[in-house]
């Protein structure tokens, strides 16, 4: 089936991570649209002013300067054109509260970095598969 | 990752059953169970049959049941306790008449499905796949 690819905007603020992402992205023939925000007020910047069309789903890092993930999402799902985003979390943080306010904020997966290239290559090609699933 | 429970609601015994039987093949380490309606999902997740811990993920075509699915949904988006569950929407309906709605209740997926074994299979492949590789937070 021919799909119109979506949109996929990266809230991360590490570069190295960034860079991890396109290259796994690039490996799994990925080639949906990636948009790049640093932090959770440059990524509301980008969607509420529509600098960017706008995304069916977000990768989105916790620990970020100036705003984190979760402080993020929360603004997010109070927004009537933003709030039916698929986020998917892809963070380095185990911490239960994380998972839990993610959660509650309705991610649809949380997702722990792994420390090898070559398992996050596995997981990316896990999500590709679940966004195909979804016709994402 | 880890484990978790996962609650497939579907008044079709022979759905339930191609689940079971796929699960089985395909070694899912979540345990399934399953309802035969929104009444007894409710019941199993805070009622007189409530599970424990809680179901982290639940499995339901809203299509099928006019809107009871989507009343459901509200119902648990609603909740203290059940407003983080995942919940996937399975459907083998042409008629996606609740798409949309369900969509508004922030589901993790909405995935068009076939239910003849050798397809079941391969969705359920990619669903047991995606769910190791996602976290949960502690049990409930």
């Amino acid at each position: 089936m021919n799909q119109k690819l979506v949109n996929i905007l990266l809230v991360e603020d590490d570069e190295v991570d960034v860079m991890n992402v396109k290259r796994a992205f690039s490996k799994n023939n990925i080639m949906n649209t990636l948009f790049v925000a640093g932090n959770g007020v440059e990524a509301l910047e980008m969607l509420e002013n529509h600098i960017i069309p706008l995304p069916k789903i977000i990768i989105l890092d916790i620990n970020m300067p100036k705003m984190n993930g979760i402080e993020f999402l929360k603004i997010m799902r109070e927004n009537e054109k933003l709030k039916n985003i698929s986020v998917f979390v892809m963070t380095t943080s185990n911490e239960d509260s994380d998972k839990i306010n993610a959660y509650n904020l309705n991610v649809a997966g949380y997702i722990l970095k792994p420390l090898s290239f070559e398992k996050f290559l596995t997981s990316v090609a896990t999500l590709k598969n679940f966004w195909q699933l979804c016709e994402l | 990752m880890g484990n978790a429970s996962i609650l497939l609601v579907d008044n079709r015994k022979a759905i339930i059953e191609s689940f079971r039987k796929s699960f089985s093949e395909i070694e899912v380490k979540h345990t399934l169970f399953s309802a035969a309606n929104e009444n007894e999902a409710w019941s199993m997740l805070d009622g007189s049959q409530k599970l424990s811990p809680v179901p982290k993920i639940i499995l339901i075509d809203v299509n099928r049941t006019k809107n009871k699915g989507i009343q459901f949904l509200n119902a648990i988006r609603n909740h203290t306790d059940l407003k983080s569950i995942l919940v996937f929407v399975i459907t083998d309906s042409e008629t996606e008449i609740n798409k949309a709605a369900a969509l508004n209740l922030n589901i993790a997926g909405y995935i068009p499905m076939s239910f003849e074994s050798q397809t079941l299979n391969s969705f359920v492949s990619v669903l047991n796949e995606y769910w190791n590789i996602i976290e949960f937070s502690s049990q409930k």
